[in-house]
């Protein structure tokens, strides 16, 4: 018995080691030379793969950027001093980031939502979004559960009172969130200038309907498109702002003020 | 001669890896998007299930039936799968960056895929030759090709097909894959085993 152990052990044992020469061996004969430029871009990537930029992992978007096939500014989500030892590596002028953050478009926390059923099922977003939209009433608003919080990178948003609250500094704008809500009620925003003002309600219901459903939502009764001067606009029964023209915004305290439902928000 | 032709013929058809036993369906599914992807995948696999077949002949043989150690069969297979997986890898990347780059994680994921690791298995349990181990892994490979041309062939004309929204992507592929599989398993008569 005890035989068996040692001829077992020392057979895979030489088998292992048969193999693992034949590997080395032929990782010296194979060896691919790739450039080392490569490597050195990537130091200066922050290596999450969040995939903003628009290729699958850093490491592709440093391959692209080695070959000079891709705009050095394209990665959101590494910090300004990285970005300027990127920019310096490769020798082109920095760019000025315009600072982006995750704006979610839904105004209704725990103590304001509307429920039209129990649901006990997976407690997930997507889960309840499937199961006839979960138990909030609003077929639009957020259900809570926080597939945002599970698709962020960083760790930047957290739920509070039912919503998720995005932490500015440590959001990228790498857009996981918004491809992971079910109910496409994320958005990515300008958030530079201190009064940037979104609409916190994503509900195309009539604006009859949306009273009834909830005591923030957009109602699209065009207030805010009159005081604006169009820089709101009303369209499938919601209102958005359009980025562009936020700085010609004069009103933005007035506009705060006269939203009969108070869904409009400053950041 | 004629059981070589037999072997080769049985494991590339009538008992095709794929659509009869179901093996492999992973990279059956994955990699069959694109007909050059498939028959790069397919060459990959050929290689690596005809090398695994007579590596694991030989090591079954001269090491594991010598120590009489045959219920290392399956830890030692699944070393030399994995090994020579990774030089098929190396050999790759140096030969065709293009190639290596679209076959991506289901290359290294050769490595677990259960056609190779049966077909190890089989050979042991079927008692071949090494010739016929050879003709074996050869004949399951080009099966398992031959498996993915076709789902490949046919996913690429379904590109231009109507198809209803519920059953797109993965639920239209496996009805494919099931219609492949009966139709498959026509040639069932053919060859006894």
């Amino acid at each position: 018995m005890d035989n068996t152990i040692v001829i077992s052990t020392l057979s895979m044992a030489g088998l292992g080691l048969f193999f693992a020469t034949l590997l080395a061996f032929a990782n010296q004969k194979l060896k691919v030379e790739e450039d080392p430029f490569i490597e050195k871009i990537l130091h200066e990537l922050p290596g999450i793969n969040c995939g903003a930029c628009g290729f699958t992992s850093c490491r592709q978007y440093a391959e692209a950027l080695a070959k000079k096939e891709a705009a050095s500014d394209k990665c959101k989500a590494s910090q300004e001093e990285q970005r300027a030892d990127l920019a310096r590596l490769l020798g082109v002028s920095l760019k000025t980031k315009v600072k982006e953050a995750a704006v979610v478009h839904c105004g209704a926390d725990n103590s304001i939502r509307k429920t039209k059923a129990l649901y006990t099922g997976v407690e997930t977003c997507l889960a309840a979004h499937n199961t006839f939209g979960g138990e909030l009433l609003c077929d639009y608003g957020c259900l809570g559960y926080g597939d945002c919080v599970q698709a962020c990178p960083f760790g930047g948003i957290t739920i509070v009172k039912g919503l998720p609250k995005i932490d500015r500094d440590k959001c990228t704008a790498c857009a996981k969130c918004v491809v992971a809500c079910p109910r496409k009620i994320i958005s990515i925003m300008k958030v530079e200038d201190t009064q940037v003002l979104y609409v916190a309600c994503s509900s195309q219901d009539k604006g009859a309907l949306t009273r009834k459903t909830c005591s923030v939502g957009c109602i699209a009764c065009g207030i805010c498109e009159k005081l604006t001067g169009s820089a709101f606009s009303v369209k499938n029964n919601l209102s958005s702002v359009n980025e562009e023209r936020m700085s010609g915004i004069k009103n933005k305290e007035e506009v705060l003020k006269k939203c009969p439902t108070k869904c409009i928000l400053k950041i | 001669m004629a059981t070589l032709i037999i072997i080769f013929i049985s494991a590339a058809i009538t008992h095709n890896f794929v659509l009869t036993y179901f093996l492999g369906i992973c990279p059956f599914i994955g990699v069959s998007k694109r007909l050059e992807q498939a028959l790069g995948m397919g060459l990959a696999t050929t290689f690596v299930m005809t090398l695994a077949a007579c590596t694991t002949w030989v090591v079954y043989h001269f090491v594991l039936l010598k120590f009489g150690l045959p219920f290392l069969q399956y830890v030692a297979f699944i070393l030399i799968i994995a090994s020579l997986v990774q030089i098929v890898e190396m050999f790759i990347r140096k030969t065709s960056p293009v190639l290596y780059r679209a076959l991506g994680i289901y290359l290294p994921l050769i490595t677990t895929n259960c056609a190779i690791l049966g077909l190890a298995l089989f050979m042991v349990m079927r008692e071949y030759t090494f010739l016929e181990a050879f003709i074996f892994g050869l004949g399951a490979g080009c099966g398992f090709t031959l498996a993915l041309l076709i789902m490949a062939g046919i996913r690429e004309q379904l590109e231009y097909s109507n198809i209803p929204k519920a059953l797109q992507g993965a639920g239209m592929t496996l009805i494919i894959a099931g219609l492949l599989a009966l139709a498959f398993m026509g040639f069932g008569g053919i060859v006894s085993d």
